[in-house]
């Protein structure tokens, strides 16, 4: 151990923010990278190792959101650069720290958790080489495509003609049965698509994890939202995502690399 | 970074970046974890984040507490997700190799 990394690593507060898992042995310093400027090192156990900093143990927290913004920019940042010096890495979710136990400092609670997991994360570690995270989320434009199935589906076109030309009562009466009967063809559509789309998508990448659906603006809505994972590189999936936004009405958020945060669990 | 992007390809946001440091990766065992002034943050998430929540049930929350303990504060976890979405200065992790 270096002179550097020794005092670096000096256990000077009783707290371990980890970053990441990773594979190799051996201490090593990764530079003061870490959220707010700490000193990143990693703490190893046998084969595999974990990416930390000393802090004091008490989770990281602010009032100011551009703070907790650097914070989580710095934790996916030493992810990255983790991911750089060992190869494949698992992702800790942000502000996970280990604290001392009263038998022991963070340290060895640190390693006696690295030794306990050892199986699964060697496991996860081979599984997960040379593979990337990516995220999918397919929107689709409601009003669009809300106003493309009345013009197409006769049913639809005749009430909405219907409407045109019946007094105001009639018609407000119709075009409440309309909005109706388009949001269940809507809804209908959406199952379809989302089906398809899954389909398609799920053939082209090694694995695929389900995310909740997010509010988005511009009058859009979210018909799927993935994260897969797949080799890194593979052009495959990205061109299936340009053929299914030739599907009038939908497009893609295709976002990636990234380390494999939904890919660890489970 | 691809050969070739494809044209669904979008620069990553903060949210885009929340979604997965917040609600995902590996968490640490319910011994090992910080707790916020006294509380397990288990149980103040547990309150909160109707999310975490749904996947503390799924994953069964005492039987595996390796994959559900979030130790996001509630507060936090508020706090970020009031920002819009900017773009990330993501991947500018210089100064690792000289150190090393």
């Amino acid at each position: 151990m270096t002179a550097d990394l020794a005092n670096a690593t000096a256990a000077k507060e009783d707290g371990l923010y980890v970053y990441c898992v990773a594979r190799g042995d051996g201490n090593r310093l990764l530079g003061s990278i870490g959220l707010g400027g700490q000193v990143v090192y990693t703490v190893g156990s046998g084969d595999i190792r974990a990416v930390v900093h000393n802090c004091q143990a008490e989770p990281y927290q602010s009032q100011d959101p551009q703070v907790v913004q650097d914070w989580v920019v710095a934790h996916q940042n030493v992810v990255l650069a983790a991911a750089e010096a060992f190869g494949t890495v698992l992702p800790m979710a942000f502000d996970m720290i280990v604290r001392g136990s009263p038998g022991g400092g963070a340290v060895a609670a640190l390693r006696d958790w690295l030794d306990e997991r050892r199986d699964r994360f060697t496991r996860l570690l081979d599984r997960l080489a040379g593979k990337a995270e990516y995220g999918v989320q397919v929107l689709w434009d409601r009003e669009g495509i809300a106003a493309s199935l009345v013009q197409s589906d006769d049913e639809l076109r005749g009430i909405q003609d219907e409407a045109r030309s019946k007094p105001k009562g009639l018609a407000h009466l119709l075009q409440q049965k309309l909005t109706k009967a388009v949001r269940a063809a809507m809804e209908k559509q959406a199952d379809l698509f989302a089906q398809d789309f899954y389909a398609r998508i799920r053939r082209c990448v090694e694995d695929v994890r389900v995310d909740k659906l997010k509010k988005v603006d511009g009058g859009k809505q979210m018909l799927l939202n993935l994260s897969c994972l797949m080799q890194q590189g593979s052009g495959e999936l990205g061109r299936v995502l340009d053929d299914l936004q030739q599907t009038k009405g939908i497009s893609v958020r295709f976002t990636g690399p990234w380390p494999p945060y939904s890919f660890v669990g489970g | 970074m691809e050969p070739e992007l494809p044209k669904a390809y979008h620069r990553a946001t903060l949210v885009d970046l929340l979604d997965r440091v917040l609600d995902k990766g590996l968490f640490l065992r319910a011994d090992l974890v910080i707790s916020l002034a006294g509380i397990p943050l288990i149980g103040a998430t547990l309150s909160v984040a109707v999310a975490g929540t749904e996947t503390m049930l799924k994953y069964g929350i005492l039987s595996d507490w390796d994959e559900a303990i979030r130790a996001v504060p509630p507060e936090q976890r508020r706090l970020l997700r009031q920002q819009r979405p900017n773009e990330l200065p993501l991947g500018s992790h210089a100064g690792i190799a000289e150190t090393v």
